[in-house]
């Protein structure tokens, strides 16, 4: 992911980093700033999470900054049962869902860029050389056939993929901001990983 | 199957995490967030769903099992006929529960056959014939009977009763 500018900091000057939950109980006094520390700790992993579920950047966009509003609104519930971050990426995955439902069909894809380093990436030369099958497939067309065959699985199989494979999140933490077992966990995304392999045969002979 | 089938597959998802958005659209993201909590977006009601999640998240669990199994939704409506039914019937017949009370009350109501029926409150014939009017005993719950009619019951609340107007 894009990260900020990188600012070089020798060791003595560097602050601490602040306890995530010394962060939150100051945020839940209606401390700002402390919030806004909380939300550059994650708009990466939650901005990414909800892209790859909705596979349009102004939706992503939208329901990241709605997610990080509401988790702030609800701060004060927030009873520390479970991490802030599994809590903060529940909120966001039940706002995407919901989203997703409403717009049910009116699919738009608006998708990001690929990388500079997309082009190195020794796999996805593989995937796009004279070795495969679809060899006129460029990266572009590549992008778009995944993202369409990511849309056709329902929601919770396509977010046990996006978290897992696209994200390597492990299966415990994926149970966790799921509220499931890690038994649905697993047969889910067994389940998901067939579909796609059905849908994107051409690019996996 | 193992991990091993689905090797090419994940090394195909894999791609998707050089999808990146604009350079430098997260340089302001957090301000964005904090600018529009300071707007006062904040305290915009949420809807129903969202409130639940975070309120309620085993009431959001119970319906999702609704939504993943509809048998569920049939079976879960029909107990609550079932109950509803129940309900009905056994309100209908509060013989068992209402004796001891109806015993108890008509002991305490035997002083009042002392008073002299000159000082009971005048009742006229026209008011106890008038429909719908102030009658002590079949204006009792008339919501009820026709349940109690439908279960083939007697209103244990209607009593016949007969009056004897003075002059007649």
């Amino acid at each position: 992911m894009i990260m900020a500018e990188p600012v070089e900091r020798t060791d003595s000057e560097s602050p601490a980093p602040v306890e995530e939950s010394a962060l939150v109980r100051s945020a839940r006094r209606g401390d700002l700033a402390a919030y806004d520390e909380l939300v550059k700790r994650y708009q990466e992993r939650i901005y990414a999470t909800i892209y790859h579920m909705t596979s349009n950047h102004e939706d992503a966009n939208d329901l990241a900054q709605d997610s990080f509003i509401k988790a702030f609104q609800a701060l004060k519930s927030f009873k520390g049962g479970s991490s802030f971050y599994t809590w903060l990426y529940r909120i966001a995955v039940n706002k995407t869902i919901n989203f997703l439902k409403q717009r049910k069909n009116r699919i738009h894809m608006s998708l990001n860029d690929m990388d500079f380093n997309a082009e190195h990436n020794p796999d996805l030369i593989a995937l796009i050389s004279d070795k495969t099958p679809r060899r006129e497939a460029g990266l572009s067309e590549l992008q778009e056939k995944l993202n369409a065959a990511m849309l056709k699985l329902s929601e919770p199989h396509r977010l046990v993929v996006v978290l897992h494979d696209v994200q390597g999140q492990s299966h415990e933490e994926i149970a966790k901001i799921m509220d499931c077992n890690i038994g649905t966990v697993r047969s889910r995304l067994f389940y998901a990983r067939q579909q796609l392999q059905g849908y994107l045969n051409d690019y996996l002979k | 199957m193992s991990e091993n089938n689905f090797e090419s597959l994940r090394r195909l998802l894999a791609v998707k995490r050089h999808e990146l958005p604009p350079s430098g659209y997260f340089n302001n993201f957090s301000g964005r967030v904090v600018a529009r909590i300071r707007a006062g977006e904040a305290e915009v009601p949420d809807t129903l769903s969202e409130r639940l999640v975070v309120g309620a998240p085993w009431l959001v669990k119970f319906f999702q099992i609704f939504e993943a199994k509809p048998a569920f939704t049939g079976a879960f409506a029909s107990a609550l006929c079932l109950l509803l039914l129940f309900g009905a019937v056994f309100a209908e017949r509060p013989d068992a529960a209402l004796q001891p009370l109806l015993t108890q009350a008509t002991e305490s109501s035997a002083p009042l056959a002392a008073i002299s029926p000159a000082a009971l409150p005048k009742v006229t014939e026209s008011t106890l014939l008038a429909p719908g009017g102030a009658n002590p005993v079949l204006g009792i719950q008339p919501s009820l009977q026709p349940v109690a009619m439908l279960l083939g019951q007697q209103n244990p609340f209607a009593q016949q009763v007969s009056f004897n107007v003075p002059g007649n």
